[in-house]
């Protein structure tokens, strides 16, 4: 037992560094650029956001090194430095996925607004790793789709288009045709967003958050852990500006009541409240059936996450629910 | 020889502004609470008066020191309850009698009016609020246990509403006064499993959800009750909440300007380097702004009355940040020279003092296990400039304005040695040293900052407090400690994963 988890271990370290190779490489055959495979980097399904991780965030989000993130993105002037030294982009961070898992909705987002930034924040130090390599492979590939078809574009005589990488069991994802941003607006980041959100996104600073199928800790004792409650709904306002949309969709019926009642859209006996006022419900409008039809974010979300494949591979439910964030409240007169 | 006595945890003073009463000055010392003559420092009054002393060495904690698990052993108190019987009394001295459960007051308030003081008993996380006599007396008015353990307490500034920070990063607010309390009606209900086959699929799991389903079944048929959660049974309401413990809380009123009303604000401090500026009541989730800057757990936040923009924060890391709070932009950070890296903060304190020539405002902090204190001079500019440290005769563990133009009062540890480490001195003196005299003196523009005794800290030690029983061993006398020393375990302890 022990010896397999060793040559498991093994097997994986050898992997990660053959795909940091590539990248160091900076390979130029479409075909040999690699998808990561994510056998080589499951991790356990749950984190404990309570627990004091190693982890790294910056001081405030003025600290903040985006610039090694979104390299495409940097200002041009080598002066504008952030307060942490790095180089300052040219525009912000706008939508954020909490808990991006292998990053299925990040990858689905980004040629939808290419000119948008996004970032996918995951726990769990493996499953951002793929996340990680996913992306830089995605971004070889499309350097090197970009190149060929430049050189086509140059001879007037279309070379053999190239052949699709060979898929290898479970990797996935790979593209064979450019695509709008070609993944240079999408990143991951290792954090607990249940404590240090703040950090990264300044007041007001973003457009879009979304939760895709949190870990429901079912057990009512871990009901705290769950990453949506009135609490932590007051924090995503905080980051959010007004008119900024936060999406949340759960295969979970109960979780579904759960995102409800904490952003006081229904009471603790499941009765829907469209007329009430006062507390977080001042700062949260359920969006309408209608708009969320309209909205390609919500497709993606629903579609093209991997666990939004699974779901539907399971015949599973899907539970929508976005909110849109309301300017603050005036103040009390006194 | 004489016995160690509990030295005063914290002091709070109570100022009586209408009909010329003087303060008076309220201490905690081990389970007591006791009431002075400001003036005079004589004793008043002690609650509770009833410990019954043959049970006062059980009341010594035995259990595990690391302050999480439940207190090993009871004091028995008898008639304390009686004037809590308005139905918030724990459930717990319900259910056996009399037995009540804390071995120290960690946290006391006073109200502006001077008419009330809210202390926090320790181990059974209970939040009492007393009316104050004239005469000094304490009378309980209602004992609320809260599920987590309170790590600060406030008052919104109108004396209604007792603000309080737990170790859960949740903050409830609660009426000072409770009143006719309704239970909401929560029909007992039955715990279904809510996932499905549809959202749990491995085999494992699968299992379990069986499993899962046939408890839930024979539950049915046996009717079983389900385990009633602990329910509070007091009006409360959750405000605000951290992912993180709570280290303080402070409220604050910025006073109107052009075109605005004055605003409430409420500042909560966490293990994780943040402090939060929230709206006050009834809008504490619209978050205003985060004050970031620090890198080591915040453990004191102080807002100067003189200065109610200003915010002073300390913990782990060796200095202070004053902070325009309301922006979020950091004035100062100051060095905290002298002070060992592994120091924390362990309290904030200012004072004014007056003369003929002008005035002076003084910052003074105190490191956790320190004798010796950090006193600043508080700049037209929001900075603190260092002034001198004041070397008192033990470790510092509260401090309060009482008496004349600048004079304080400070608790003094004579139990332990100075300085970190806590090993207990060989000896008690009698009469201890409990209290002593701070003194500012403003003349001719300079500033001077002396300690010493004088008859109102000789009064109160020559009181006394109760005494520590001499037969205690290592371990219950780690347990006593952590009591009055325990902001720096709260430091991170960071692991690989």
């Amino acid at each position: 037992m022990a010896a397999q988890v060793a040559r498991k271990r093994q097997q994986r370290e050898e992997y990660r560094r053959k795909i940091q190779e590539q990248t160091e490489r900076g390979e130029t055959d479409v075909a040999s650029v690699k998808m990561p495979q994510k056998r080589y980097f499951r991790q356990r399904a749950h984190a404990n956001p309570f627990s004091d991780h190693k982890l790294d965030y910056p001081i405030s989000p003025a600290h903040m090194d985006w610039a090694s993130h979104y390299p495409a993105f940097v200002n041009p002037d080598p002066s504008k430095v952030n307060l942490g030294g790095t180089r300052q982009l040219l525009k912000d961070v706008e939508v954020v996925d909490i808990g991006c898992g292998f990053g299925g909705l990040l990858v689905g987002l980004a040629p939808i607004l290419p000119e948008t930034l996004i970032v996918g924040m995951e726990i769990r130090i493996s499953v951002l790793d793929y996340v990680r390599s996913r992306i830089t492979a995605l971004r070889l590939q499309q350097q090197n789709l970009k190149r060929i078809a430049a050189a086509n574009e140059g001879s007037e005589t279309p070379s053999e288009t190239p052949a699709p990488p060979a898929v290898e069991d479970d990797e996935v994802g790979s593209t064979t045709t450019i695509v709008p941003g070609n993944y240079e607006n999408i990143t991951g980041i290792r954090a607990n967003t249940m404590k240090f959100l703040p950090n990264f996104f300044a007041h007001h600073q973003l457009s879009k958050i979304f939760v895709c199928f949190p870990d429901p800790h079912f057990k009512a004792r871990k009901h705290k852990a769950r990453i949506i409650s009135e609490s932590l709904n007051a924090e995503y306002a905080y980051v959010l500006k007004p008119g900024g949309l936060l999406y949340t969709i759960t295969d979970v019926e109960e979780y579904h009541h759960w995102v409800l009642k904490h952003f006081k859209y229904e009471t603790e006996e499941g009765e829907t409240t469209p007329q009430r006022t006062g507390g977080i419900r001042d700062l949260w409008e359920l969006v309408s059936d209608e708009e969320l039809e309209a909205d390609p974010c919500v497709r993606v979300m629903k579609f093209e996450t991997e666990e939004s494949k699974k779901v539907t591979r399971n015949n599973g439910n899907k539970y929508v629910a976005v909110f849109r964030r309301k300017p603050d409240p005036e103040w009390p007169a006194q | 020889m004489a016995e160690f006595q509990h030295p005063f945890q914290t002091l709070k003073i109570v100022t009586r502004q209408s009909n010329g009463h003087s303060g008076v000055l309220v201490a905690a010392a081990g389970p007591y609470l006791y009431s002075y003559a400001a003036k005079s420092g004589q004793r008043l009054a002690v609650w509770p008066k009833h410990i019954d002393p043959s049970h006062t060495v059980a009341a010594l904690p035995t259990s595990e020191v690391d302050g999480q698990a439940p207190p090993g052993k009871k004091i028995k108190l008898s008639p304390v309850e009686d004037g809590a019987d308005n139905g918030s009394v724990p459930s717990k001295s319900d259910s056996n009698g009399s037995l009540t459960t804390w071995t120290n007051i960690p946290i006391l308030l006073s109200t502006s009016n001077g008419n009330h003081v809210v202390a926090m008993t320790a181990e059974d996380k209970c939040i009492r609020v007393f009316e104050i006599s004239e005469a000094g007396e304490f009378s309980l008015l209602s004992a609320r246990n809260m599920a987590k353990k309170p790590c600060a307490l406030d008052l919104t500034a109108d004396d209604q509403i007792i603000l309080c920070a737990d170790k859960f990063g949740d903050v409830y607010s609660l009426p000072l006064i409770p009143g006719e309390y309704v239970k909401p009606k929560t029909q007992a209900k039955k715990t279904k499993p809510v996932a499905t086959p549809l959202t749990v699929h491995s085999k494992r799991n699968l299992r379990s959800l069986e499993q899962q389903h046939l408890q839930a079944e024979r539950a049915e048929k046996t009717q079983e009750e389900p385990e009633e959660k602990t329910v509070l049974n007091f009006e409360h309401e959750l405000i605000l909440g951290h992912v993180s413990m709570l280290t303080d809380i402070v409220a604050v009123t910025l006073p109107s300007t052009e075109g605005n009303h004055s605003r409430n604000y409420i500042l909560t401090a966490d293990r994780d380097e943040h402090i939060r500026v929230s709206r006050g009541i009834p809008q504490a989730h619209v978050i205003e702004q985060y004050c970031l800057g620090h890198t080591s757990l915040i453990t004191k936040l102080y807002v100067p009355p003189w200065a109610p923009h200003v915010l002073v924060s300390g913990g782990g890391e060796g200095h202070l940040i004053s902070w325009n709070w309301s922006e979020g932009r950091i004035h100062q950070t100051v060095p905290l020279d002298g002070v060992p890296e592994e120091a924390v903060v362990s309290g904030i304190w200012g004072t004014e003092v007056k003369s003929a020539s002008g005035s002076a405002q003084v910052i003074f902090v105190a490191i956790e296990s320190s004798p010796r204190l950090l006193c600043f001079t508080f700049e037209s500019d929001y900075t603190l400039k260092f002034h001198s440290h004041l070397q008192l005769s033990g470790n510092v563990l509260d401090l309060v304005t009482s008496g004349p133009n600048g004079s304080l009062i400070a608790s003094i540890d004579a139990v332990r040695e100075q300085g970190a480490g806590g090993s207990w001195r060989t000896s008690a003196v009698s009469p201890q040293t409990l209290a002593e005299r701070i003194q500012l003196e403003l003349s001719s523009g300079v500033l001077s900052i002396s300690a010493g005794q004088d008859s109102i800290t000789e009064s109160l030690n020559a009181a006394g407090t109760s005494n520590i029983p001499a037969t205690l061993d290592a371990k219950q006398r780690k347990a006593l400690d952590d009591t009055l020393y325990n902001l720096g375990n709260l430091r991170k302890r960071t692991f690989d994963d």
